[in-house]
């Protein structure tokens, strides 16, 4: 019988390839909607975990109540003993310092006056020889000009802010700014080279220092205004942070003072737990839009499918077929037709998200007013979970479907089914 | 009611809801078909020869009254027991053939052999003995738009007698074809009738068939109104 079904579906084609493209291509367009979703969360993640959250970041609870205007009065003190201390907590953990802070970057002429100007913000970072976060951050792979700081007072700027200013590697540039008790600081830098974060909003307003010439130059030695923490490797697992999170503010509650440490996860900083969780839930809810309307379109086509089919079905009944075995067969035929799409579907739209993932579409020139950290290249990431986020509903639509069209068969009396067949 | 009849049918009444109401499609039927009779169902549209021929093909209940096949009640019969019982005692021929489409002439008379799960070399020898009754094995691999009309009632033929049931219940079998075939297929069926001792019923207002017909019933608004053997 079975072997009777498959040269049934092989052969009529409005049977088999009709829902087998319906199929295809929603489970094509659900399994890439995920891959195009995880990638451009992932990307958001990745991005504001390197410059900006971390993971986790430790700031004085005094910081974090004032942590969009990043105020270095409020930075952490004793922070060796600190980070020794984080160490020996959470082993797991990379542990780092980081100062972002603001000012004027100031070019001047041969004559020494100023011929170029501007504000720009500076990330202070570990540039040593052997640092992982110097690393973390991709900095020499992302080298346009020039070389890394290799002694102190060398400086990067962003591609964008170094056209902007009109600076070639070797000139001098002088930074105004403030130390962390507010006293009016400056220093002149040498550039050492250029980078591009790819990411518009850093390109053409960030400036990079090694952490120990911020610390001399902000008056913040052994002081620290953030310490990011990130898991191993660099891979983001929200339950984990969380435990650490709460276990560590937890410890922290009994302390008063107002810079005792606390910890924010990723999801805590910059409203990413609102678009991470808006991103997730339009995930969840694209799957289950995706589920009921590929539902109602193949009840449809198996409706149609099965009025077409009404003159076989009493051919089947008139032979000694029951209804039953009937519905049965055309359950079965769903699940075949359903596997195949699926399977068709899951591959094309693997195949597009990996397409996105190495080629990416290039939104550079959308983001030059942009203030996010969003990478200025979209790209996708094949993640484990399309395999069956589209193909299981895709078989259960399919499968449902053939259930709800094919209930026509026992509705109907025999009898009457059978004259309405034209048999 | 004799117990060697092949069919038997018992004061059987069919009404069917209409609207508020109920029409009453056949009316306190009392007959019976023995083994080997090649009888056949004659009358005007609305007389009741379909719902008869319905009600022995086990494809409806009967309202009132008692159907036997081989002496058993087929009244109330499950779906499943109903299907069993055409699949294993009754044939059907249809005036509009009802080939499937996408088969081909060999599968199509294949089949009935497939639900009776009998194995495929042994449905090879019964697909091929009844495309030769028919005279049609050589066309076993085309698919039914590639055949005329007449080859398609005569496929339809195989395709009832491939299983060798006991009953071939023939709804206008003649209906669709032109005098030549109709006779052929005639022919064919009064052959395997004699030779085979299959029990055909016929349903019809053609005069070819009636003609071959060796007992004539006739319906008039659901009742009999003649039951005539030549």
């Amino acid at each position: 019988m079975l072997e009777f079904l498959f040269k049934g579906l092989i052969r009529d084609k409005s049977r088999s390839v009709l829902p087998v493209i319906v199929v295809a291509l929603g489970v094509s367009l659900s399994v890439f909607f995920v891959g195009y979703m995880k990638g451009m969360i992932g990307d958001v993640v990745d991005q504001n975990a390197r410059f900006n959250t971390g993971h986790v970041k430790v700031m004085s609870r005094a910081y974090v109540q004032n942590i969009s205007q990043k105020p270095l009065d409020l930075s952490l003190l004793d922070a060796e003993v600190l980070i020794k201390d984080l160490k020996h907590q959470y082993p797991e953990m990379n542990w780092v310092k980081r100062i972002n802070f603001g000012g004027i970057l100031d070019v001047p002429d041969e004559n020494g006056q100023t011929k170029t100007q501007g504000i720009a913000g500076g990330i202070a970072l570990d540039l040593s020889e052997n640092s992982i976060d110097k690393e973390r951050m991709k900095l020499g792979n992302n080298l346009i000009r020039g070389t890394l700081p290799k002694g102190a007072y060398q400086i990067i700027l962003g591609e964008g802010l170094a056209k902007r200013m009109n600076v070639n590697i070797g000139d001098k540039i002088t930074f105004f700014g403030s130390t962390m008790d507010g006293a009016m600081s400056f220093q002149n830098f040498t550039l050492a080279g250029t980078v591009s974060f790819g990411t518009s909003v850093l390109d053409d307003r960030t400036f990079i220092i090694d952490i120990n010439d911020a610390e001399q130059v902000l008056d913040m030695v052994d002081a620290a205004q953030e310490i990011l923490g990130f898991l191993p490797n660099d891979v983001y697992d929200e339950s984990k942070i969380e435990t650490i999170k709460n276990d560590f503010n937890t410890k922290m509650s009994v302390e008063t003072d107002e810079f005792t440490p606390e910890i924010l996860a990723l999801k805590d900083q910059a409203g990413l737990r609102y678009m991470l969780d808006i991103a997730n839930i339009s995930t969840s809810l694209f799957s289950t839009l995706f589920i009921i309307a590929m539902s109602i379109v193949l009840w449809n086509t198996g409706l149609l499918g099965g009025l077409r089919r009404y003159t076989e079905f009493g051919i089947r009944i008139a032979m000694g077929e029951s209804k039953k075995a009937i519905y049965k067969s055309l359950i079965l035929e769903s699940i075949i037709i359903g596997l195949i799409g699926a399977v068709i579907g899951t591959l094309l739209g693997l195949g597009l998200t990996y397409y996105l993932q190495e080629v990416g579409i290039d939104i550079s020139d959308m983001m030059s007013q942009n203030s996010m950290i969003i990478s200025n290249v979209i790209r996708a990431k094949v993640v484990p979970q399309q395999l069956w986020i589209g193909f299981i509903p895709g078989v259960v639509a399919t499968l449902l479907g053939a259930l709800l069209s094919g209930r026509g068969i026992f509705k109907r009396q025999t009898s009457q089914l059978f004259n309405e067949l034209g048999v | 009611m004799s117990t060697n009849n092949l069919i038997e049918l018992h004061q059987v009444t069919k009404r069917f809801p209409v609207g508020d109401g109920e029409f009453t499609a056949l009316s306190d039927i009392n007959l019976s078909f023995s083994k080997g009779e090649f009888a056949g169902l004659i009358g005007p549209s609305g007389s009741g020869k379909t719902t008869l021929l319905n009600l022995i093909g086990a494809l409806d209940d009967s309202t009132e009254g008692e159907i036997k096949i081989n002496g058993k009640n087929i009244a109330n019969n499950s779906d499943e027991a109903s299907a069993l019982l055409r699949n294993e005692h009754i044939g059907f021929i249809f005036q509009s053939y009802n080939l499937l489409p996408v088969y081909t002439i060999y599968e199509n008379v294949e089949f009935p052999l497939i639900l009776q799960k009998i194995p495929k070399e042994d449905r090879k020898i019964m697909v091929l003995q009844a495309l030769e009754w028919v005279g049609l094995k050589d066309i076993a691999n085309k698919k039914p738009s590639q055949i005329s009309g007449g080859q398609a009632q005569r496929v339809a033929i195989a395709r009832s007698i491939v299983k060798k049931p006991e009953i071939i219940l023939a709804d206008e079998p003649t209906a669709n074809l032109d005098s030549e075939n109709a006779y052929k297929i005639m022919d064919i069926l009064k052959n395997l009738n004699e030779e085979l001792g299959i029990t055909f019923l016929f349903s019809s207002h053609d005069s070819k068939v009636i003609k071959y017909l060796k007992r004539v019933i006739s319906l008039e608004d659901g009742k009999i109104i003649n039951d005539e053997v030549k």
